[in-house]
């Protein structure tokens, strides 16, 4: 098991720059997410670590071997595809028992490297020794597999290949695990599920794991930290909280999480409060800031509905409903405010109305919740 | 150091090992029989970088060289007669097989003609049987013995109705024994067509036919001009009908660059001649692909559609009869043949005087050794076609390997006999005197069908994804070791159908056997071309039923396994 150090890799296809001065310190036992919207660079990343990409600069560490001039398949990262890759000629167990099959061929002569060719070609006519046969077995009932040991893969669901393909890569017993959005072929349900088995088995093997994604509330739900990605660049690493709550960029705002984001112009600033204008409005806002020119980002869930009775807060704003929408747990209104129509978020409790399209409302918002940006 | 390293990888050396044969058993004779057509005397370039000797020879040879070879096409009326003459039988050939494929496509494509899937599975068999067969069945029909000549003659006609030897003769074997690969593009090409172009020349009140010729016909003539340059160059290659039927006056390419070699050892007439084929071939082959590339039938657009089907009595009822005539000839042919294979005697009668097995005993005791030497020398180009086609097709589509998927294209352009000649002059002497070998034959067959075969397999290569591969190195295994676990055992199907095809042209080929196997190799089809020569009729006809049969029986093995891959 070991950390991950990637110093200012970067990587050209003919050309076009898709990977730009990425760092990363991914420490041992860490679960490692690598979010951005398609075709920012996660997957390019992730194959020069694996070794099937050669960066065009820059350096990737592994525990404390550089492995830049390491082949692929000396790597030992475990990696689940996409696409699990599973071997359709192969049962089950045949799939998980590769590796293990590979670390025998490399440690036998020319005769025993012919047996193990042999088992590999079709496991019917040379038996597995007993100790793969035990580590197969075993890692199939963590991942509770045991009974589908010698079924085709073709045969399985979505959710058991994707079990398989865990397994296949755990077997090895690798220094990284790598994931390439391993949950984005699963239905709904299943990848719920998915999620919770996947951070368990991390946090029982303790290993080192890099989990790419485009979806936010996954990489959020999962990981240790996330990094942010856009156009082959770090946008910001952090924990999940740390993302949310502080956010270095508009994108980011956007990207984790809603936002109501409007750009405003700082009046001044005094007592501890920074006063921006919007459009015809001021709103106040605990944090400082150098720039004339912001963006003013504020989370859904933290403006408030009033009642008519609440005496004035700071930041007060008269409202129109355009859309009410029920979601469950809370109410998600639309409320035009000047020129702007911002996003609210209301917990619901049972017995609770829900305001209607036209209505008109009073928000406010305490100014330690207004990001500038 | 660095690229020694990433060079002598396990897969890195069998790479090279692909590229040393391909260079060394097709580049190399092709560049040798090039330079022979200069110097008159076989030379020895791998022996010249092995020996110093051999160098000065080779060196001695090339300060001899001369021009009067090729001076000797223009002057000499021998060589420029045969290039006229074949070039003159093709274009005849691929001209007429055109005419005839028109009105059968369209039958088969737009009408409701009768027996419309008779006469489509008909069209089938000339594709099975070797031209040598054909031809010699024609001779046994046409000839001055045939059922034929006895039919003509009793209705009042004198001597022959058609001299099977001569180049009418073998036109029409080569027409009738063609067609098929013209038909089958052309009838997709008809069916295909462009289905919102003809609606909208029937909605303003076009005839169906008139449709057919003022729309559809139009868009398919590039495509059919590609399919005549096709026939063209199968015309052109084929050696199996000239060698059979050829007068002695008449002078053909394959047949002169044939007794160029096999009669007098004139290296350097059959060198300059096997040049001539080759260039020709390979100028139609260029043709081809500049002036058609991207214009075959499948770049018309349009889906297939349910288009109504012209059912005019009159209309349908001459297509059939006119694909039917087609159609007979062939089988009549076989059917011929079959019955002299059972034929006590056969004189000049419309049927045989008696009936009897005994010309296949005889095969199955004394020639058994023929059927044998097929068997195994077809096996040994299986083998050797799988391992190299295997390897071919994942150095092409998985490392983009540009030179050797164009070096495995030039065995179609080579006609048959200009490569056995090529391969006869490079290997006949030390340090690898392999003329005259089994091996050397192996060899030969392989080349020359390896390109199909790889077809498949790089077919199957691309089907299998890029990351199944990449999971089995993540896992550890080395390149070569993901070939043999993971990709090889993945592309059997796609193997298994192209080996049977291998396998199936192998026993088929006729050029190289002739020219190449030493006799106690001698396969089947040299025997029955010896038994053909020295009007062995009987045998003959029974050893090609026997050829016919394997190769029916193959091919529908091959046909099922591809039907169950696709499915
Ligand atoms: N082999 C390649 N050749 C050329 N461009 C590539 C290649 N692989 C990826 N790219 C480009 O690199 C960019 C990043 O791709 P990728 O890493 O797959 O993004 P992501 O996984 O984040 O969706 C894309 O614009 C893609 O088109
Ligand atoms: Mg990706």
């Amino acid at each position: 098991m070991g950390s991950v150090v990637v110093e200012q890799l970067t990587k050209n296809f003919s050309g076009v720059t898709v990977l730009q001065n990425i760092n990363l310190d991914i420490k041992e036992g860490e679960f490692f997410a690598l979010l951005g919207p398609s075709g920012c660079g996660k997957t390019t990343t992730m194959r020069c670590i694996a070794g099937f990409e050669k960066p065009s600069s820059g350096t990737i560490k592994i525990g404390d071997t550089n492995v830049n001039k390491l082949a692929p398949n000396q790597r030992n990262c475990g990696m689940v595809f996409q696409s699990y890759a599973l071997f359709p000629h192969m049962n089950v167990f045949d799939n998980v028992a590769y590796s293990l099959n590979i670390k025998h061929l490399r440690k036998s002569n020319v005769f025993k490297k012919l047996g193990v060719y042999t088992r590999m070609l079709n496991s019917k006519i040379m038996k597995y020794p007993k100790d793969i046969e035990q580590k197969v077995m075993d890692i199939l009932a963590y991942v509770e597999l045991t009974d589908h040991a010698k079924k085709l893969t073709s045969e399985l669901s979505g959710g058991q290949q994707q079990r398989v393909a865990l397994a296949r890569a755990l077997v090895m017993e690798p220094d990284v695990l790598l994931m390439d959005e391993p949950l984005s072929n699963l239905d709904l349900k299943l990848r719920h599920t998915m999620r919770n088995t996947i951070r368990k088995i991390q946090q029982d093997l303790k290993i080192t794991t890099i989990f790419v994604t485009h979806d936010q509330e996954e990489a959020m739900s999962m990981a240790d930290r996330v990094a942010v990605m856009k156009d082959g660049e770090i946008l910001q690493i952090g924990t999940p909280t740390d993302l949310y709550s502080n956010p270095k960029t508009p994108f980011i705002a956007d990207f984790v999480g809603t936002s109501n984001i409007m750009p405003g112009t700082v009046l001044n600033r005094e007592n501890g409060m920074t006063t921006i204008q919007i459009g015809n409005q001021q709103i106040k806002s605990t944090l400082a800031t150098e720039l004339q020119e912001v963006q003013v980002v504020i989370r859904p869930e933290n403006i408030n509905v009033l009642d008519e009775k609440e005496a004035d807060y700071d930041n007060a704003f008269e409202g129109i409903i355009q859309v009410a929408t029920y979601l469950g747990s809370t109410v998600r209104y639309d409320v035009k405010v000047g020129e702007h129509e911002l996003v609210v978020d209301t917990t619901y409790e049972s017995g609770d109305s829900i305001l209607s399209t036209g209505a008109s409302v009073k928000l406010s918002v305490s100014p330690e919740r207004v990001l500038l940006i | 150091m660095n690229w020694l390293k990433q060079t002598f990888t396990g897969i890195g050396i069998v790479r090279l090992l692909v590229y040393a044969f391909f260079i060394l058993f097709l580049i190399l004779p092709l560049v040798s029989v090039f330079l022979v057509a200069f110097t008159n005397e076989p030379i020895n370039l791998f022996g010249s970088l092995i020996s110093l000797d051999t160098m000065q020879t080779t060196i001695e040879q090339f300060k001899n060289a001369t021009l009067d070879n090729f001076k000797a096409i223009f002057s000499q009326g021998h060589y420029f007669d045969a290039l006229k003459n074949s070039v003159y039988l093709a274009f005849m050939v691929s001209v007429i097989v055109l005419l005839i494929c028109v009105p059968i496509a369209y039958g088969i494509a737009r009408t409701k003609m009768p027996f419309k899937r008779t006469i489509s599975a008909l069209c089938t068999i000339p594709l099975v049987v070797p031209t040598f067969i054909s031809a010699y069945a024609f001779i046994i029909m046409f000839g001055r013995a045939g059922w034929v000549t006895y039919i003509y003659q009793a209705l009042g006609g004198e001597g022959l109705l058609i001299d099977p030897y001569s180049m009418t003769g073998i036109a029409i074997v080569q027409v009738f024994f063609f067609f098929p690969y013209a038909l089958w593009p052309m009838v997709a090409a008809f069916k295909i067509s462009d289905v919102s172009l003809e609606e909208a020349s029937r909605n303003m009140g076009a005839k169906s036919w008139l449709t057919f010729i003022t729309v559809t016909f139009p868009l398919a003539i590039p495509g059919m001009l590609s399919t005549a340059l096709v026939i063209f160059s199968v015309s052109f290659s084929d050696f199996g009908t000239p060698i059979i039927l050829a007068p002695t006056d008449l002078n053909l390419l394959v047949v002169e660059a044939y007794r160029e070699i096999a009669g007098f050892f004139n290296w350097g007439g059959a060198a300059i001649l096997t040049v001539i084929m080759i260039a020709v071939a390979a100028f139609v082959y260029w043709m081809q692909h500049a002036f058609f590339k991207g214009k075959n039938y499948d770049a018309v657009s349009g889906k297939p559609k349910q288009i109504k089907l012209n059912d005019n009595k009159a209309l349908t009822i001459s297509l059939s009869a006119f694909s039917g005539f087609v159609v007979l000839v062939p089988l009549l042919a076989m059917g011929t043949v079959f019955l002299q294979s059972i034929a006590t005697t056969w004189g000049k009668d419309p049927l045989p005087n008696g009936y009897t097995l005994a010309h296949y005993k005889t095969i199955f005791t004394s020639s058994l050794g023929n059927i044998q030497n097929s068997l195994i020398l077809a096996f040994g180009a299986l083998v050797l076609s799988v391992i190299i086609a295997t390897f071919v097709s994942y150095f092409v589509v998985r490392q983009n390997a540009a030179s050797l998927d164009f070096m495995t294209t030039v065995p179609l352009i080579v006609p048959g006999i200009a490569f056995g000649i090529a391969l006869i002059q490079t290997f006949n002497t030390a340090p690898l005197q392999l003329t005259g070998t089994a091996m050397i034959l192996v060899i030969a067959y392989t080349i020359r069908r390896i390109p199909y075969m790889i077809r498949s397999t790089v077919g199957t290569m691309q089907s299998i994804k890029a990351d199944i591969e990449e999971a089995a190195v993540n896992l550890g295994a080395s390149s070569l070791t993901a070939a043999i676990t993971v990709i090889g055992p993945l592309m059997l199907p796609g193997i298994a159908a192209g080996s049977i095809l291998v396998f199936v042209t192998v026993i088929k080929e006729t050029s190289v056997s002739i020219l190449m196997a030493p006799a106690e190799w001698a396969p089947m089809s040299l025997a029955i071309f010896q038994n053909v020569l020295r009007a062995e009729y009987y045998s003959a006809a029974a050893m090609s039923i026997v050829l016919v049969v394997l190769v029916i029986v193959l091919q529908a093995i091959a046909n099922r396994l591809t039907s169950k891959q696709s499915s």
